[in-house]
């Protein structure tokens, strides 16, 4: 796929937001990069997506037959998910378990109260759950054959009822997918225009309520991403774009258009993957391979932990309320922004989020109806913002942001407004420090032993007070924060991953029968990288296990180095994880998987001219409350920050998408590719 | 607006301080489910953890009302001034703990936490172990007569002094359980939770300083009595009430067991359970530690305040507790314990039933009594014993604003799948469904119990089961009916049928046999006619409510298919609507003692 033709040398990344679309475009000789934002169309996404690229090829002066590639990072399913939007679909499930979904686990959440808690609907209702006879046991061995009547009558029952999006998951068809496929043929002759997932394809993995969930989520986001993603693809033909169409998907690596239509659950994360997937590039870019990555839009706050250039992988996610447990960027997602609004509770707490004011009506400074003081709110109010945005496009109001602060927390608190601004940044980010912990601390790793890479609007902003709290010493701002997302596109490689249960116990590990399997998985991976149309060149296959100690409920995932080596690895990954390892105890080995990578090319980097006087780029001074202590702070567009600009705090520094702020005792130093790298002095 | 900041407590500081509570208490739960090697803690999750100030006084804990004084049985028997950095106790004995563990399989384990030299505070895990000896594997029995057939006992005893571990104590232990690998991976995971949380206290000592900390504990207890003392004035008028619950049965042909309950509240809030029956010959006896019924009245006026943390202010609802000694919430040693849940979660039943009869109605009503049974045998023809403990779901109790919930067992208690009882056990899981018509019918409907089949694979095993609810449902309230279901059969579909009496042990099976077991629903609240037809038409095509129910019940009737509501047949049947009481358990009553 890497075109030869040098005709075809830009690609271009869109990332749909909900309120603007952003498209990055970016000629791979030279490096240069053109960003274009456009209002999302929220009815069809494809329109911003296609005007977002025309402004971009516009500035660009070329025309789309340069447009080799066509990166995007999509949130068409999570929203379906979410907003519980997706199509109305049905499930075929082995006898016995019509309400496999309705009793989940069967728990009420450890964090819930069981007098309070409500039971989310589930987004197939029992009535569109079909049981069909026919049972296979652990091994995969067939005990009772599958009713193909019953496959044959569920399908008309369906047929009738109108519905096209079908999900199939059978007990055990891990081990052995025979019966699902069958039953796809069943129904697929019934119903030749239906959509139909089998779990053994979607996730190969034991337990039974997970994987069925994660299937109909897979026919339940398939209709509207299978409708957009032809329409996209669609519309970039008649608009004479010669590259092809490649999205993002929650593991990290980018997948076919018909990938990604056949497997729309595996863009659930799709936004937030390509985030950390720009992080780990620009942090690699300057000289930072381990990362703690940290993007801060208005309403949340999404945290990677990124280990030598490679950001964490989890198969325990979740989506809203379900979980999905495919392969994903271990992301950690919390309700905290610039948006997010504090409050004090009837008992006098004082909490911050996980409630935003969002878009609209915004922070009560935004002028547009807020009166909820936000954390924006907070930052104008102590200095740490300037009162114009966005070029001067937006102004803030000083006084509407002190007046909510006083009288919404300052007053009832018996505070006066600075504290209570004060405190609620300590409270929010003391929630991002928690977080952070999770992806570091809750992981093993020390986050002292990482750099801090913050983007997202307000990302910068709140980067430098989360490194203090957490001693992490160096902080790497990049040139663009504000479209990270789309930047990760463009630098992103194919991926896919391919797994299956296969409980080996000791002491006789079936070392043929893993091969075995592990043969069948690469096949499975070739395969999929053949039809990605990527060159022998640039495809990677790599094995990895899922190991656990005899008795145990969870497995950890490590790279397969043979048996002894691999259980080695696992041992040490236990104690680093848990504090201990159990060298006296017996290993079992579950589930084994292959990991396929088509590298793509990557861009020259931009290479920024060298840095004039500093004085050139000042352009105010404003008192700034760092913790209590009102100084004095020079204010500088970073835009006209050259290669080698030395900064000193404290400082402000302001760009079109984002104001990063440098305590005293912090200094730094852009470099040749435009991230500013900033440093503790002491 | 009542909030004010308490003297000395700085309110950014007690945020903060929550926040990094919250935060060790998860970090915790996830090492322990993580490394622990019973399934009945890894993939059932029995087991807590909690933080504590200086005096033993809870910061954090979970939303469930089955423990209290966690701490003192080993202040009692170490002083604090002897305690060491490094020290952890251990201890399951329920008679010297007072009810703090109310049956011998909780293993609970302590570790001080020292800043700036002092004792700060201590970190907690409670974990239930699958077997510490006993009569029968799994080490609970109905069959069982006294607690020492129930397991080893330990008293409050010092398992690590300054980091040097009790070798010695820990094979004693380990030699009595019948499966000893498994209670060795426990004891590790349960141990390495708690330093955990000993570390994570001590960071957050030397973060914020011992003396913010410990303002910021009184703070954060302060904020949740706050909320829990003024729920209660606003709820319960004074006045003397009372209520009475029952316990089926105690497993070796005794009951029903009363729960009388009396709620006094004027300028002091007193609970008085003497009037209760006497303890039971079989092992229903629950030691009630009075933070138990506190902490029921606590989690529920807590239930819309998620802010706050459960802690040690979640006690203030009453201000006395009594019990009789020698009556079943009070037994006399060595009186057996095994099977306490049952009576603890009709305790919970007849707390909220107080409140119910406060509030002429405005409660939830009775949930079912989560379902327990026991499948041990020998596994293959090597002679690998095998124990399945498989925790079943039953519905909760409606309330004045939802359904109760269907098919849940207990806060973070999760079932075993279907795919894991393959893989893991000699059976077969043949069915897992909801169990229609369990739940009470109502305005709003009690939750559905479910039903669950497998298949034998062993030669030969015994069944040991407790469901209880069967003869004494759990009640409905302001016109809700009481909920249903409950029963256990052996080959339910075949000539050699036979039915298992709900609470028992000693059932043979073998291979091929079929054991189906029925569990039961919570009460509705509010009069079934008043619930809107559509709901019950989707409750119908759902599989949680029948078609004759729908109508004998709800007064609704359906066309002849089934799919859709005839409207003028459900006015006609709803104009024959019967005058409903307070409360109904079979027939409707105005009260219940």
């Amino acid at each position: 796929m890497p075109s030869p033709d040098p005709s075809r040398s830009a690609a271009v990344a869109i990332d749909v937001g909900g309120t603007f679309t952003d498209v990055t475009l970016l000629d791979r000789n030279s490096g240069r990069v053109w960003n274009a934002k456009t209002p999302s169309t929220p009815d069809d996404p494809s329109r911003a997506f296609m005007d977002g690229i025309d402004q971009a090829l516009a500035l660009a002066g070329i025309g789309p037959e340069a447009l080799g590639h066509v990166f995007h990072g999509t949130t068409v399913a999570t929203n379906l998910i979410l907003e519980g939007k997706g199509a109305e679909a049905a499930l075929l499930t082995t006898a016995g378990f019509r309400h496999v979904l309705e009793i989940g686990r069967h728990d009420i959440p450890r964090k819930a109260n069981m007098y309070s808690w409500i039971k989310p609907k589930r987004p197939v209702p029992p009535e569109r759950i079909h049981e069909i006879a026919g049972r296979l046991d652990a091994d995969g061995k067939e005990i009772q054959p599958l009713d193909e009547a019953a496959v044959r009558a569920a399908a008309r029952a369906i047929a009738k009822q109108g519905i096209r999006a079908i999900a199939i998951c059978f007990l055990h068809s891990y081990a052995n997918p025979a019966h699902e496929r069958r039953a796809r043929e069943l129904v697929r002759a019934e119903l030749p225009d239906a959509l139909v997932s089998i779990s053994a394809e979607v996730l190969p993995v034991f337990r039974e309520y997970e994987r069925s969930m994660a299937t109909i989520l897979n026919v339940y986001v398939m209709p509207a991403v299978s409708t957009y993603v032809a329409r996209l693809s669609d519309r970039l033909k008649a608009r004479g774009v010669p590259g092809p169409l490649l999205l993002m998907k929650s593991n990290g690596g980018v997948a076919s258009a018909a990938t990604a239509r056949r497997e729309p659950v595996q863009t659930a994360l799709s936004g937030p993957a390509a985030g950390a997937m720009g992080a780990a590039h620009i942090g690699a870019l300057s000289g930072h391979r381990n990362l703690i990555s940290i993007d801060i839009g208005g309403t949340s706050a999404d945290i990677c932990l990124i280990q030598d250039g490679q950001p964490g992988a989890t198969v325990e996610g979740r989506v809203g309320e379900w979980p999905l447990t495919l392969p994903m960027v271990d992301i950690v997602t919390i309700g905290a922004g610039g948006g997010s609004i504090a409050r004090v509770t009837e008992a006098g707490a004082l909490t911050v989020g996980p409630h935003s004011a969002g878009a609209v009506p915004g922070p009560a400074c935004y002028g547009r109806g807020g009166i909820e003081p936000t954390v924006t709110d907070a930052n104008l109010l102590l200095g740490r913002l300037t009162p114009k945005l966005l070029d001067g496009r937006l102004t803030l109001d000083r006084e509407a942001s002190k007046r909510a602060v006083a009288d919404k927390i300052a007053k009832p608190l018996g505070l006066d407004p600075a504290a209570a601004a004060r405190g609620m940044l300590s409270i929010i980010d003391n929630n991002m420090v928690g977080a952070i912990r999770v992806v570091s601390v809750e992981r093993g790793h020390d986050p002292r032993d990482f750099a801090l890479l913050p983007f997202g609007g307000a990302g910068p902003l709140h980067a430098t007070a989360l490194a203090r709290l957490l001693g992490v010493r160096t902080i790497v701002v990049p040139a663009a924060p504000g479209v990270l997302s789309a930047l990760g596109l463009l630098v992103s490689n194919l991926k896919s991953e391919f797994a299956r249960t296969y409980l080996q116990r000791p002491p006789d590990y079936d070392r043929a029968g893993m091969e075995a399997v592990y043969t069948d998985l690469e096949r499975a991976a070739r395969e999929w990288l053949a039809e990605e149309a990527v060159p022998e060149s640039g495809r990677a296959i790599a094995r990895m296990a899922a190991l656990r100690y005899v008795h145990q409920g969870f497995e950890l995932t490590v790279p397969w180095s043979g048996v002894e080596g691999t259980i080695e690895a696992f041992h040490r990954l236990h104690e680093r994880l848990y504090t201990f390892a159990q060298p006296d105890t017996p290993v079992e080995i579950v589930t084994l998987r292959v990991t396929a990578t088509g590298s793509l090319p990557r861009p020259a980097p931009l290479e920024l001219p060298k840095a004039g006087p500093i004085d050139a780029a000042r352009i105010d001074r404003q008192k700034v409350d760092f913790d209590g202590q009102p100084i004095e702070t020079p204010v500088y567009d970073r835009n006209r920050l050259g290669a080698g600009a030395r900064i000193k705090g404290p400082a402000i520094l302001v760009q079109l998408d984002t104001t990063t702020l440098v305590y005293p005792g912090q200094e730094g130093e852009v470099d040749r590719h435009g991230c500013l790298v900033l440093r503790e002095t002491a | 607006m009542s909030a004010r900041p308490r003297p000395g407590a700085d309110p950014i500081a007690t945020q903060l301080v929550k926040g990094a509570l919250r935060s060790a208490q998860l970090e915790m739960e996830t090492l322990l489910a993580r490394t622990a090697m019973s399934a009945f803690i890894r993939e059932k999750k029995d087991f807590f953890v909690a933080l504590f100030g200086p005096a033993g006084e809870m910061v954090v804990g979970t939303s469930i009302p089955i423990f209290g004084g966690m701490i003192e049985p080993v202040l009692e028997h170490y002083p604090r001034a002897e305690m060491q950095p490094g020290d952890l106790y251990w201890y399951n004995d329920c008679y010297a703990s007072k009810g703090a563990v109310s049956h011998s399989p909780d293993q609970v384990f302590i570790a001080p936490v020292f800043a700036e030299g002092q004792l700060s505070g201590f970190a907690l895990s409670w974990a239930h172990f699958n077997d510490i000896g006993g009569l029968r594997p799994g080490s609970l029995s109905p069959d069982a007569t006294d607690i020492f057939q129930e397991g080893i006992i330990v008293p409050p005893i010092r398992l690590v002094r300054a980091g040097e571990t009790n070798q010695d104590a820990l094979r004693v232990f380990v030699r009595n359980s019948r499966f000893p690998h498994m209670v060795t991976g426990d004891i590790r995971a349960a141990t390495a939770a708690v330093r955990l949380g000993e570390r994570r206290l001590g960071e957050m000592f030397a973060r914020f300083g011992r003396a913010s900390v410990l303002e910021a504990f009184a703070a954060l207890i302060a904020e949740t009595r706050g909320v829990v003392a003024r729920r209660m004035r606003d709820t319960v008028p004074p006045g003397r009430y009372a209520f009475a619950e029952a316990v089926d049965s105690d497993g070796q042909g005794h009951g029903p067991f009363a729960i009388r309950m009396a709620l006094e509240v004027g300028n002091r809030a007193v609970l008085d359970a003497s009037a209760s029956d006497d303890q039971a010959p079989g092992p229903i006896n629950f030691i009630m530690h009075p933070d138990v019924p506190k902490l029921v009245l606590g989690i529920y006026f807590l239930s819309d305040e998620p802010s706050a943390l459960l802690n040690h202010g979640a006690l203030a609802a009453l201000d006395e507790v009594k019990t009789r000694p020698g009556s079943l919430l009070a037994p006399r040693f060595p009186a057996p314990l095994g099977q306490r849940g049952m009576t603890l979660m009709r305790t919970s039943a007849a707390c909220l039933g107080l409140l119910a009869v406060a509030t002429g109605g405005k409660a939830v009503a009775s949930g079912n009594v989560y379902v327990i049974y026991y499948l041990r045998g020998i596994a293959d023809a090597a002679g690998t014993r095998f124990l399945l403990t498989d925790g079943i779901a039953v519905g909760y109790g409606a309330r004045a604003f939802a359904d109760g919930i269907d098919a849940v067992y207990l806060v973070a208690n999760e079932n075993y799948p279907a795919e894991f009882m393959d893989l893991s056990y000699p059976v077969r899981l043949l069915r897992y469904a909801i169990n229609p018509d369990s739940g009470g019918p109502g305005r709003w409907r009690g939750g559905c119990g479910v039903i669950r089949e497998i298949e034998v694979l062993a030669e030969e095993a015994m069944l040991s089961i407790r469901i209880d609810g069967v003869t004494n449902p759990p009640w409905g309230v302001g016109g809700g009916l009481n909920g249903r279901g409950g029963r256990c059969t052996v080959n339910p579909d075949r000539p050699d049928r036979r039915e298992v009496a709900p609470v028992s042990d000693g059932t043979v099976v073998r291979r091929g046999d079929v054991v189906r077991i029925e569990t039961g629903g919570g009460g509705g609240f509010g009069h079934p006619f008043e619930r809107e037809p559509a709901r019950v038409l989707a409750d119908v095509l759902g599989g949680f409510v029948s078609v004759e129910s729908a109508r004998a019940d709800y007064g609704v009737a359906l066309t002849k298919d089934g799919s859709a509501i005839d409207a003028a047949a459900t006015a006609a049947l709803r104009r024959t609507r019967t005058p409903a009481a307070l409360f109904h358990r079979k027939v409707y009553r105005e009260r219940m003692e």
